[in-house]
């Protein structure tokens, strides 16, 4: 049996391992753009100097020669042939399959504004190569401009200021981090990277952005007629599944590649896994699906049921946030805010269930939240004070010690 | 399977003892070291706070203060000073009791047996009686009316004790105590919820209770029962298990007030008594020691041959004693009577009898032994003691251990006969550690308990070291039974001793650690030292001298230790006690106290490295001294 | 693989188990008698919870058999070893993003009072041979460890 994993990412590495655990003898075969195994979470880490491409590596030591595989690096694919089972490079070489997994990820949107596309200094986050331009572009540049205070666009900024920068951040929205935080929390983080001399301009977008004749955009005008100088510029406006490859592959997509539960395509023996799928974009969720997938490309019938995404945890400045679930007020919500001077939280209920979480500052034991708000478990009975609601409210011993849930 | 209650016993420094009580078969102490082995640490650190209903209040880095605020340092010492006003009631109470019986004594034309005492102390009080009775009552007076004072009346008698720098220092530092009483209460008052919170404030309360603690509570105690029971004789004399004589109707005596039962004592040698134990089958009666009542009577043996067997043992060796078989009855008047003993004494049968009702065994009959109704109470105990034997020999089986112990243990040391041995004089003891040959002089005393390093443990393997490094052991107190049982008061021991010392112990025929008794006799240490000052003509600090109380066991312990502090003598503790929570009590008492009396306590549960701290000290306070 | 077995009913909230954790995790030497309890430097890895009732419930890391904290770490620094089957955590490797956090179920895990840059996390006291101090300190038997 030929396995054929494409990317390097987390899923693509999860699904490596869950096809060895299942499969002795099999050939596993990873092919990447990548040329180091890295976190794209600790991409901040790179750009800010604390740590070497070495350092973003989240696998053991021993990786590939553990679980014998076969990893071709810095290669990209120009086309997947499921009748044939066959893939190309980007070197001319083609190759068999006979399982396939896309892990290949997504790639940095820059939006049509002004020649924001063509410029040379002007990079998206999204992988080790982007970050290692960044750091280059950097040696000379002074002012930097990002735009998008998302987290992406946040962890470049924070790795810059680590270099000295002197850093701009333009937000559509009225606040930083909208679509994870209110506005309350979102301040604490305003203040903490204007107290590190980020400016951020908020509720403006890039509207106009010429190259100059070295190539590079100096200056970015804004939709109130602000010019922001800038020799570097970082663009965080999301991410597009990577797509391309697949265009003459006759495989359903749509945002990105469709897959059903266990995570296969509409093509025989071709399986997708990770941001490729377009179905969350956070760590745990992609580590779930690759191994998801590389148990059913072993014949084992695995399903992906955990899909819930809506949750992420910030730490900037020692500052830590975890948000889950809503965080937007509606109609018949109840609010519930605890805050001191080391912590804000508030919890959003509707029906006695809990909508969504957003604790900053202090998030010791929040675990149980995603659990409870994913599984729309009725808290309403429980006589204490919400936030001091815990695992103790649902304690139960099971099978050899196991924690269990008593709802 | 055997016979044995279980095999977890702790470990004994008295290796003999250690088997006989693992292979017993009824649970003792020794047995419950183990399973309590698992310590609260809040509790250890001294920042668990009952105090109120809010609590009880934990110290952790989330929560460090109690709800009411309090810190670790206001718990800790709050904790202290109830446990040292606590301690020195206890003190105080047997002061009381005993110059209430020098009292009636003198009163109803009693004898008194330490004429040289009594006549110390009325000159010392400034007490001019002809009569010897009305002289004797008279000082019992003196002492009884400044334990009755208000706080806010300093006692008299104190500057007549004290050693004079000493006294000038306490003023100075304002701790001159009020009345003994008073102050056990004004302590008690002062600890209790959301009254005091200041650490530094309470632990001068510490000290000055240790002053009436150690004043009256251990000096004057002695001092008294010399005037009534007699003076200490030095002597050798058997201690251990071997001391229990099966043909006599023995009597196991707990606690620490001599003078309660001495009509008792004495009713027990008349010839009509002795008729009735002969009819019941014994030989007579016979008093076996133990806990520091026993010192006592060992300490002034020479007075009692006939009636007392010896000291068998000390506090953690009462239950052995009794599961020998060979005791018919327990009188207790006052710790540290085991609660542990009631099981035992209830499976062989042995009459339990409390005389005292402030200790108050559970299952023992309380007989008040009033200084009116004693001749009616005596004759009662005597003839339930009697039916006891009765009953009970025959069907208890005998467990005896008669190698245990040694025939040969120094005993009668007290500053009085020491000198006396001496030839009158301090002056060779002092040649002694001006040439080096006693390097200096360690008061190690107080109790025993089984958790450092296991029963007196860590009280022996200190006394060894220090007594290699040439430096001469005083003791005091239940750790006096443990290392004297392990045979270190016998002559024999002086081949333990570093050279220097062991010459000076062979030329004189001694051992080279010194037994002065039950813990009231570091009073008498204290004498020792305040005449070695005097001599000297320099302050306590000066002296080449360390207390260790090295396996301290309560709260009395405590107090004592607060005069030793109040003496400004460096003191060594085995296990800390309870303060460890708080940073302020931490550095008042091992540092900032060099500073305010000359006194430090050092923690330290190692033998070797605390003799190493004690010898470091010693030979800075030569090097000061410029010896 | 070992792990703690938690008889609820048994305990008293007594907390010696979080003393045990401190003092077997503090980095000065020491002994529990000098064990600085204000410092969260030596914060406890376990937790005593309290139901509505008031029921003590004690909470230890179960060393899950599909551990959530490690599928959601992004750093390699949490990992399930794989012969003693106990989930470890290799602090150098952390990338202090939390995730692990938000993932356990029964909220174990905690960023690091004093730094935020670590996770408090059992490592069921590997450095004493796994024998876990916490359970050696329970006066209880609250607390046990069992081979599963």
């Amino acid at each position: 049996m030929k396995y054929v994993i494409v990317g390097a990412g987390v899923a693509g590495i999860q699904a490596a391992r869950a096809i060895r655990e299942q499969d002795q003898t099999g050939e596993i075969l990873m092919i990447s753009a990548d040329v180091h195994v890295h976190s794209r979470c600790m991409l901040h880490k790179f750009i800010s100097g604390e740590r070497d491409e070495a350092g973003l590596d989240f696998t053991e030591r021993d990786f590939f020669d553990k679980y014998r595989i076969n990893w071709k690096k810095g290669l990209r694919v120009t086309a997947v042939l499921p009748d044939k089972k066959e893939i190309r490079l980007d070197s001319g070489e083609t190759l068999s399959y006979d399982k396939l997994l896309l892990a290949n990820g997504a790639d940095s949107f820059i939006p049509p504004v002004g020649q924001l596309r063509e410029a040379s200094n002007v990079y998206g986050l999204r992988n080790l190569s982007d970050a290692q331009a960044i750091v280059k572009e950097a040696e000379t540049a002074k002012r930097v401009l990002v735009i998008g205070s998302g987290l992406v666009g946040l962890d470049a900024a924070y790795g810059l200021i680590e270099r000295g920068k002197k850093l701009t951040v333009v937000e559509m929205a009225d606040r930083i981090l909208p679509v994870q935080l209110d506005a309350h929390a979102a301040k604490a983080y305003e203040d903490l990277f204007e107290k590190a001399g980020v400016r951020f301009v908020l509720e403006r977008k890039a509207s106009e952005a010429v190259c100059q004749p070295d190539g590079k955009i100096h200056k970015v005008i804004l939709d109130n007629g602000e010019e922001i100088p800038c020799d570097l510029i970082i663009v965080a406006a999301g991410v597009r599944s990577s797509l391309a490859c697949l265009e003459s592959s006759g495989i359903d997509c749509q945002r990105g590649v469709t897959v059903d539960s266990c995570m296969r395509t509409s093509a025989a023996d071709v399986y997708a896994a990770g941001d490729v799928t377009a179905l969350s974009g956070i760590w745990p969720n992609a580590a779930d699906q690759g191994r998801i997938a590389g148990k059913n490309m072993c014949g084992l019938t695995a399903r992906y049921t955990d899909t819930y995404a809506i949750k992420n945890t910030i730490n900037f400045f020692g500052l830590v946030t975890l948000c889950v679930g809503r965080i937007q007020k509606e109609e018949g919500d109840q609010v519930y805010i605890r805050e001191d001077q080391r912590q804000y939280k508030r919890i959003l209920v509707k029906d006695g269930r809990v909508e969504g979480i957003l604790f900053q500052g202090n998030i010791a034991g929040a675990g149980i939240w995603q659990y409870l708000i994913k599984n729309q478990i009725d808290v309403s009975g429980i006589d204490k004070d919400i936030f001091d609601i815990n695992y103790g409210d649902f304690y139960q011993v099971g099978d050899r010690g196991k924690y269990e849930w008593a709802v | 399977m055997n016979q044995c209650y279980s095999c977890t016993t702790c470990k004994s420094a008295d290796k003999p003892l250690q088997e006989f009580i693992a292979g017993l078969p009824m649970e003792t102490s020794h047995h419950r070291v183990e399973s309590q082995s698992t310590k609260c640490a809040f509790g250890l650190q001294g920042v668990c706070c009952r105090l109120c209903s809010n609590g009880p209040c934990r110290i952790t880095p989330e929560s460090p203060r109690g709800i009411c605020g309090a810190s670790a340092d206001t718990i800790v010492v709050r904790n202290l000073l109830r446990a040292v006003a606590s301690g020195s009631g206890c003190y105080i109470h047997v002061v009381e009791n005993t110059a209430l019986n020098v009292k009636n004594t003198a009163k109803t034309k009693g004898q008194i047996k330490g004429i040289g005492t009594l006549n110390r102390l009325a000159a010392l009080f400034g007490i001019e009686e002809e009569d010897v009775h009305k002289r004797a009552e008279a000082v019992a007076d003196a002492v009884l009316k400044d334990l009755y004072l208000p706080e806010y009346e300093k006692m008299a008698l104190t500057e007549k004790l004290a050693y004079k720098p000493r006294y000038d220092k306490w003023k100075e530092l304002g701790l001159l105590p009020g009345g003994a009483k008073s102050e056990v209460f004004h302590g008690v008052v002062k600890c209790s919820t959301n009254l005091n919170s200041d650490p530094v404030n309470m632990l001068l309360d510490c000290l000055k209770l240790g002053i009436s603690t150690g004043i009256y509570g251990l000096v004057l105690t002695n001092l008294l029962n010399d005037v009534v029971l007699g003076e200490p004789e030095i002597r050798f004399a058997p201690v251990g298990l071997r001391v229990i004589d099966p043909d006599y109707i023995n009597i196991m005596i707990t606690g620490h007030q001599h003078s309660m039962f001495t009509f008792l004592q004495n009713r027990l040698t008349d010839q009509d008594v002795k008729e009735k134990a002969r009819k019941a089958g014994a030989k007579g009666f016979k008093l076996v020691g133990c806990t520091c009542v026993g010192q006592d009577l060992q300490l002034r043996g020479a007075h009692y041959t006939e009636i007392f067997d010896g000291h068998a043992g000390n506090n953690y060796t009462s239950e052995a004693i009794l599961a020998t078989g060979g005791i018919d009855a327990v009188i207790s008047e006052f710790n540290c009577t085991l609660p542990g003993i009631e099981p035992i004494c209830d499976e062989l049968k042995i009459k339990q009898i409390c005389i005292d009702n402030v200790a108050k065994k559970a299952n023992a009959q309380l007989k008040e032994f009033d200084f009116e109704n004693r001749p009616a109470v005596t004759e009662e105990i005597i003839d339930e003691i009697l039916e006891a034997y009765k009953a009970r020999r025959g069907s208890v089986p005998m467990n005896l251990l008669k190698e245990h112990g040694n025939d040969a243990t120094l005993t009668g040391v007290s500053e009085t006969s020491l000198k006396n041995f001496l030839g009158g004089t301090w002056q060779p003891l002092i040649d002694l550690i001006v040439s080096g040959d006693i390097k200096g002089v360690a008061g190690v005393v107080g109790c025993s308990n089984l958790t450092a390093g296991g029963h007196d443990v860590l009280t022996v393997d200190l006394v060894k070291e220090l007594i290699a490094r040439d430096i001469i052991v005083l003791t005091a107190g239940c750790s006096s039974g443990g290392i004297e049982n392990c045979g270190l008061m016998t002559k024999e021991a002086a081949k333990l001793a570093g050279p220097k010392l062991r010459a000076v112990c062979e030329k004189l025929g001694i051992p080279p650690v010194l037994n002065f008794g039950p813990c009231l006799a570091i009073g008498r240490l204290e004498i020792v030292a305040t005449e070695l000052a005097e001599a000297l003509h320099v302050d306590l600090p000066e002296l080449p001298l360390v207390l260790s109380a090295a396996q301290w066991l309560e709260e009395q312990a405590l107090a004592d230790g607060c005069y030793g502090l109040a003496l400004g003598l460096p003191l060594h503790l085995g296990l800390p006690p309870f303060v460890t929570g708080s940073k302020t009590a931490v550095q008042v008492l091992t540092q900032d106290m060099k500073e305010l009396t000359g006194g430090q306590v050092i923690i330290n549960s190692d033998a070797k490295a605390s003799a190493d701290i004690l010898e470091q000290i010693i030979l800075e306070k030569r090097q000061g001294l410029h010896i | 693989m070992k792990r703690i077995i938690v008889e609820y009913e048994k305990c008293d909230g007594c907390k010696n188990c979080s003393a045990a954790c401190m003092q077997a995790h503090r980095k000065t030497q020491g002994t529990i008698y000098d064990l600085d309890l204000t410092d969260p430097e030596n914060e406890s890895r376990n937790f005593i919870l309290k139901d509505a009732k008031g029921q003590y419930k004690p909470l230890f890391c179960r060393h899950c058999d599909d551990p959530e904290c490690v599928k959601s770490c992004m750093s390699g620094a949490l990992y399930k070893d794989p012969e003693s089957g106990h989930v470890l955590y290799d602090e150098t490797r952390c990338g202090s993003c939390f995730m692990c956090v938000m993932n356990c179920p029964f909220g174990v895990l905690k960023p690091d009072t004093a730094t935020k840059t670590k996770v408090i996390k059992c490592d069921f006291c590997a450095d004493a041979g796994n024998e876990p101090s916490c359970v050696a300190s329970c006066p209880k038997k609250a607390i046990y460890v069992e081979e599963v």
